[in-house]
């Protein structure tokens, strides 16, 4: 019997008199892709934040690989193997973007993981060549668009060689034919070929995104979330049919 | 033979390649030359006494930028670093008879331990709050300071330290040497990796955090590094003056070490060490007036940094060198094409 690789059991967080997360639980396999979508102020950037570390749950628990991560430091959760990115995108904008993604390659996990590629730069740039902005590497981060700052974000949080990556609205401010390219890396990203380590599978993922169609595409699995609790757990097939997405989705006016 | 020659063939085209270029570069080297050769030159003992205390508090400087400059973490109670610096090396040097090689460098350990100190229960502040707490410490040491004369000298410091050296020159070279030698370690911390996450947490320490970095192991470094280094100069300037006081501990001196860095330029080491060249003399030059004295430097002092926010020598570096648009290299202004990718510069 395997230990589920993530496991999210009753997490509540509250911010005053708002449960923003409640009672949320739910597994993620080792090999997955997960959407997680839900109208605005859903809580899916909690959800998110609080499996990084960066939020604390009022109650549940969070294990990865049966480690309780719960109560860990942030950097700690990071060394363990999950990455995350800011929706609102937090670049050290006086920084070059190599540096940038730099800061992440000198992590504990990075350097340890990282062997094969003895120069950070090597793999800094490597990681930005995923994200698409390798041609801007020694620009300062305060000149990125707003598309390009995630795909810095996205740069930053996979040169930690996560196991297990969380990405807060990767498409965002990316046009159409970015938005495929970008659904394209991370697709290539999760089979393992092409970054990370060599010959080995890539991450797991958490993916929140509003771009419906780009992400069905993607995913293994979707997880939906409204008023903080999770209304349905469903295929990316199923997901436009089910009675609980359309209501949270069409009781708000908006898709 | 041939050898030797291979060597200093080698030297010089280093020289030419990477010195020469950029004149930022040749200032430093005629800073570094002007100052190993001002004693065979001039023997005024005033002049080498101010090239002496603007070396020590060229140090000073260096090691507040970078914890405040480079960390981000202002510390406008930096004397605090100096003054246990300064008391710990005379503590060591009258008590134990230890000299001046010894009690400096242990009197900075001690300095070290101050940082540790401060540095933690500051680990939870940030901007504002962490600078006006920092503020606090060195009053507490100096009143502390006063409840023990019978080891510290309370009012009147400790005074009788053993000289650095005998002779004046060696006094200078002793200085002057250490402070080219730290200077340029202080330098090296910022541009290694460890500088990268310097900067990164000044800038968002929570996303440095999210990129799997121990910011409260880095940020106790930077204090530590910080009171080392200021802790060093503290030593230096008790043996050089034979006297521990509390006037190393006092508010003024907290200040004028931002005072320095922020008109010389944060972030950059050199800046502030620039800045204490320029300003110590200076005010010792303005001594010529002693009642407009204190006036006139605030003004310049003031102009300085309203035409130039980012501090005086960064904005003449600005003006004597440009950034290559392609690769980022620096070039002399004059220049029409990138010295190293031949990018067009405009
Ligand atoms: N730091 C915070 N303080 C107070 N309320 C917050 C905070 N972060 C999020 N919220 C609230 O929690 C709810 C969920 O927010 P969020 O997780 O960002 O939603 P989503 O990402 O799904 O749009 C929103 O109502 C939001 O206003
Ligand atoms: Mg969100």
């Amino acid at each position: 019997m395997a230990l589920p690789f993530l496991e999210v059991s009753n997490l509540k967080k509250g911010f005053g008199g708002l449960m923003a997360t409640n009672n949320v639980s739910f597994n993620v396999a080792r090999d997955e892709i997960i959407g997680l979508i839900g109208p605005n102020g859903a809580g899916k950037t909690t959800l998110l934040r609080l499996i990084t570390g960066i939020l604390k749950p009022d109650s549940g628990n969070i294990k990865f690989r049966g480690k309780d991560i719960t109560r860990m430091k942030v950097w700690d959760i990071v060394n363990l193997g999950i990455a995350g990115t800011f929706q609102n995108m937090r670049p050290f904008r006086r920084l070059p973007i190599i540096a940038n993604v730099m800061v992440s390659c000198l992590s504990p996990r990075a350097l340890k993981t990282g062997e094969w590629v003895k120069r950070i730069e090597a793999k800094a740039l490597d990681a930005l060549e995923f994200a698409g902005i390798s041609d801007m590497a020694l620009e300062k981060a305060s000149t990125l668009s707003q598309g390009d700052l995630k795909r810095l974000e996205v740069a930053r949080a996979i040169a930690t060689d996560p196991e297990l990556l969380l990405l807060d609205e990767p498409f965002g401010g990316l046009s159409p034919a970015e938005t495929d390219l970008m659904a394209k890396s991370i697709k290539r990203l999760h089979k393992g070929g092409r970054f990370g380590r060599l010959h080995s599978e890539g991450p797991a993922m958490i993916i929140i995104e509003h771009k419906l169609q780009a992400l069905m595409k993607i995913v293994d699995r979707v997880i939906v979330l409204n008023y903080g609790e999770v209304v349905a757990q469903c295929s990316p097939e199923e997901v436009v049919k089910h009675p609980a997405v359309i209501e949270c989705y069409l009781g708000k006016g908006e898709i | 033979m041939s050898l030797l020659r291979y060597h200093l063939r080698k030297l010089f085209m280093i020289f030419k390649n990477e010195v020469l270029v950029l004149p930022s570069r040749i200032v430093v080297c005629i800073f570094f030359i002007l100052l190993l050769i001002w004693p065979l030159i001039f023997e005024d003992p005033y002049a080498m006494r101010i090239v002496i205390l603007a070396s020590i508090f060229a140090i000073f400087a260096a090691s507040w930028d970078l914890l405040s400059g480079f960390t981000g973490q202002i510390n406008f109670g930096h004397a605090l670093f100096f003054g246990v610096g300064a008391y710990g090396a005379a503590i060591l040097n009258r008590q134990t008879g230890m000299p001046p090689w010894g009690s400096i460098p242990l009197g900075a350990l001690i300095a070290v331990l101050a940082g540790l100190i401060v540095g933690i229960p500051c680990l939870r502040l940030r901007g504002t709050y962490l600078a006006l707490t920092t503020l606090a410490f060195p009053i507490i040491l100096a009143s502390l300071i006063m409840t023990a004369p019978e080891y510290t000298g309370g009012e009147m410091g400790m005074s009788g330290l053993a000289r650095l050296a005998m002779s004046r020159t060696a006094n200078y070279y002793i200085v002057v040497v250490t402070m080219l030698v730290l200077v340029t370690v202080m330098w090296k911390i910022t541009d290694s990796r460890m500088g990268i996450i310097f900067h990164a947490i000044r800038e968002d320490e929570l996303a440095v955090k999210a990129a799997g970095i121990n910011t409260t192991m880095y940020k106790l470094i930077a204090f530590s590094l910080s009171g080392f280094f200021a802790g060093i100069s503290g030593g230096l300037y008790a043996h050089f003056m034979r006297i521990a006081g509390p006037s190393t501990l006092e508010v003024s001196m907290s200040f004028q070490v931002v005072i320095w860095c922020v008109f010389g330029g944060m972030v950059t080491i050199w800046g502030p060490v620039g800045a204490v060249f320029i300003l110590f003399p200076l005010l010792e030059f303005l001594r010529m007036w002693p009642e407009w004295r204190e006036l006139m430097f605030a003004l310049i002092v003031l102009i300085i940094l309203l035409y130039m926010p980012g501090g005086l020598l960064p904005w003449v570096r600005n003006k004597i060198e440009t950034e290559c648009p392609r690769c980022k290299i620096r070039n002399v202004a004059f220049r029409s094409s990138c010295r190293v990718c031949a990018a067009e510069m405009k």
